[in-house]
């Protein structure tokens, strides 16, 4: 057996971009958690610790943030990067848009990961478009080792072309893993300098014309320069397949593993947008071809006559849901004209995800429900959606939205002359520092009145338990409670969700509050560290839970609560997993017929 | 080399510790490797799966009925994931029951005093059937490369476990049909 030297390691794909991070000089490196583009600062911190890297990392409260911490490096003349998932660059779009046209000094690398699928995320959105929007190079990888050299490559360009350029993995880049080659650790000494230039930093609307025209200057010449890659080209092949991504790996495997090399050309596109000439030339050379990228069209998009063209637009590919090697294959059988070969039967739905056993947010959402069970519950971004299973989620829009959703339940109930429900919207802890704190000044200032629960675990708990500006930080601490008192509410509680009974009562206070007597919003934090990410040991709590003989097999606690550690056992009614339970106890509140005890 | 490898579960099993331990063991053996794996939203206790080619392959994903081997460690999970087996793929279950490619990897876990090392077990188990192509030493190296300080006798014994397991059944004190079809193969 022989041992692989050191040049390679196994990475993932978001590893990988770390390390294409750091290779290529960044200075600055800035983002926000989401999947699947977490690990990448998470590896950023790692490497910057391991090897006592020089490099400012932060962190961020929200996308918007992180980009302009990292762009303001790249005014100075230095290399930064900045991170997060498709929808994150939502809220940074602002952002983008106008670093477009004032246009950058150091390279300056915006990597957007999409969720093609979606597996864990609101949309299955194409960053690309908005690179086409924003008028920016992006590269499009097709596995880690590919990722790390885009980043690399970008830049590069970027330098060379004073504009931002975006990387777009996608979750199959992300979260693979793969032998990966290290090189050395770029670190680079330029100062910082601030070149004073307010036609170009400080631009009025007047020289933004002027910047507009720059800009599609460098996009022309990119575009000049951007060839496809002929990966294979046989003579005489009956269809041309043209890719970028995951979607050219589907391509290679599934052209190999079907034999069809010597009738199937293929072409690897590195840059969709801005899209050279040559592809339009090639569609004209063969009988047919097969644009295949993801999510949407953006190759498509760009091409001049559509005619022999194949893909999303004309719907030879599904406009909805993640591309697969399955898709591809069939795809191939249609076009080369060979019948549908066989169709293969996914696999069913599997399990649903549910709140870890012990989760706070468990104990929170029953006490909800419980105290106030004919309200409307607005929620929001975080493992807390999964209160969902436990009928206390009936909104979900994205980052921040559950606080303006309340208000505006409140203003539409008021308005339209009906009497108004309780309103208790959730939100988690950090959530509330991205998104949910102008929502929540407005709405005081609005005169909004309803229920803000802010479900504090100490940590950005989906995405691995990244800090808080409120926990687990070496920053200063800022405390929730004075932010909440600083946006103007004056009904402020807080409480540990464990007390199941304080919580319910406190509930009902806070919509006596909000809605009887309609004087604001009312804040109630339910503070419990993540069972995961902040276990504590005093909160272990003593004694064994068992189910006893009382039980009715009434399913509340294994179907309503649905807790992990309590599954219908191989006899009738509920049994304890040991392996899983927390020792928590909020079942024993949860039964009816006080059947589980603690002994 | 040439192997499509399928592991299933439920979130928080340590699906993703498996992954990491199988595959960078096969690149340690020298094999050409990629996988994938689940995070985010999916993880909190919903199904969730793990692939893994090993040879010339650019893109991880395994089609369905491609896959030669199917790893499932929880297995309410087993029916589902059938689709991907290939026919005359062998399909490996932590369950107590006694069958083709079973093995009792939980209980293992638990009598060893490692409660949660059950997918170590199965990964032994799983990897004593590639052998002699592999050997147990990268994968041994990997995990004490992955385990925090305190869990690492636990973990080493779990894997160690599960290849001996399998190493008995091939010697034939433990005969299942499977592990003939297994050599076979």
């Amino acid at each position: 057996m022989k041992q692989r030297g050191l040049s390679g390691k196994v990475l993932m794909g978001n590893e990988a971009m770390a390390w294409g991070i750091v290779e290529g000089g960044a200075t600055v490196a800035a983002s926000y958690p989401g999947t699947p583009a977490s690990e990448i600062m998470e590896t950023v911190f790692r490497i910057k610790r391991e090897h006592n890297l020089n490099i400012y990392t932060e962190w961020s409260v929200n996308e918007k943030v992180a980009f302009e911490v990292a762009l303001t490096n790249s005014y100075l003349g230095r290399r930064a990067a900045v991170m997060m998932k498709q929808m994150g660059l939502n809220v940074a779009l602002d952002s983008l848009m106008s670093s477009a046209y004032t246009g950058v000094k150091g390279g300056f690398v915006l990597i957007a990961a999409d969720d093609p699928g979606p597996y864990s995320s609101q949309t299955e959105q194409d960053s690309r478009y908005l690179a086409t929007f924003a008028k920016i190079p992006v590269f499009d990888p097709s596995c880690p080792q590919e990722a790390k050299e885009m980043v690399k490559r970008a830049f590069e360009l970027s330098e060379e072309y004073e504009i931002p350029v975006m990387v777009r993995p996608t979750s199959w880049v992300c979260h693979s893993r793969q032998g990966v080659g290290l090189n050395k650790i770029g670190e680079r000494d330029e100062i910082p300098s601030f070149k004073k230039d307010p036609q170009r930093w400080a631009a009025t609307p007047r020289f933004r014309y002027r910047l507009h025209r720059e800009l599609n200057k460098k996009i022309r010449e990119i575009s000049s320069r951007n060839h496809p890659d002929p990966v294979s080209n046989p003579g005489g092949a009956e269809l041309a397949v043209v890719a970028s991504g995951v979607p050219y790996a589907y391509a290679y495997d599934v052209i190999k593993a079907t034999g069809l090399e010597e009738r199937v050309a293929l072409y690897k596109v590195d840059l969709p947008y801005p899209l050279g000439p040559e592809v339009d030339e090639l569609i004209q050379i063969y009988p047919q071809t097969l644009i295949l990228e993801e999510t949407y069209p953006v190759i498509e998009l760009q091409i001049g006559c559509r005619e022999n063209a194949r893909g999303r637009i004309d719907l030879t590919i599904p406009s909805e849901g993640e591309l697969t090697p399955d898709i591809v294959a069939h795809v191939f059988d249609t076009l080369l004209g060979e019948g549908v070969s066989e169709t293969r039967t996914p696999p069913e739905e599997g399990r649903k995800p549910s709140l870890c056993p012990g989760c706070p947010h468990r104990a929170a959402f029953w006490a909800l429900r419980k105290a106030l069970p004919q309200g409307i519950y607005p929620s929001d971004i975080g493992c807390y959606t999964l209160g969902l299973n436990l009928r206390a989620v009936d909104t979900c829009l994205c980052m921040g939205a559950s606080v303006n959703q309340a208000a505006g339940l409140y203003h539409s109930f008021k308005q339209g002359g009906r009497s108004i429900p309780p309103i208790v919207a959730t939100i988690g802890d950090s959530t509330f520092f991205h998104a949910g704190i102008p929502g929540l000044i407005n709405a005081v200032h609005q005169g909004a009145c309803f229920v803000l629960l802010i479900l504090d675990n100490g940590t950005v708990a989906m995405t691995g338990g990244q800090p808080t500006p409120a926990e687990n930080s070496p920053g200063k601490r800022i405390e929730i409670e004075e932010v909440v008192k600083g946006c103007g509410v004056d009904f402020i509680r807080t409480v540990d969700p464990y007390d199941i009974p304080l919580l319910i009562q406190l509930l009902k206070e806070a919509n006596r509050y909000a809605r009887d007597e309609e004087k604001g919003v009312a804040v109630i934090i339910a503070r419990h560290p993540c069972l995961i990410y902040g276990a504590r040991d005093e909160d272990r709590r003593e004694g064994e839970i068992v189910v006893g003989e009382e039980c009715d097999l009434c399913g509340l606690c294994t179907e309503r609560f649905e807790c992990p550690a309590l599954r219908t056992g191989p006899q009738e009614g509920p049994m304890i997993i040991k392996t899983l339970c927390t020792n928590c106890g909020f079942c024993v509140f949860v039964c009816p017929q006080e059947a589980i005890k603690r002994t | 080399m040439d192997l499509k490898i399928v592991i299933a579960g439920l979130g928080g099993e340590g699906i993703i510790f498996m992954t990491r331990v199988l595959v960078e063991g096969l690149y340690r053996c020298g094999q050409p490797v990629i996988s994938t794996e689940t995070h985010g939203m999916a993880m909190r206790g919903g199904s969730v799966i793990s692939q893994i080619k090993v040879g010339d392959y650019r893109s991880p994903l395994i089609r369905y009925r491609e896959a030669d081997l199917l790893v499932v460690t929880a297995v309410e999970e087993a029916q589902r994931t059938l689709p991907y087996l290939k026919e005359g793929g062998i399909i490996f279950k932590n369950t107590p029951q006694r069958g083709a490619h079973c093995i009792d990897a939980s209980g293992i876990a638990l009598r060893i005093g490692n409660p949660r090392g059950g997918n170590l077990v199965l990964l032994g188990y799983v990897l004593a059937h590639l052998a002699p192509a592999i050997s147990l030493e990268p994968f041994l190296e990997v995990t004490e490369e992955l385990t925090p300080e305190r869990f690492l006798t636990g973990n080493l014994k779990a894997l160690q476990e599960g290849w001996q397991k399998a190493s008995q059944a091939n010697k034939g004190e433990d005969k299942g049909e499977g592990d003939q079809a297994a050599r076979d193969n």
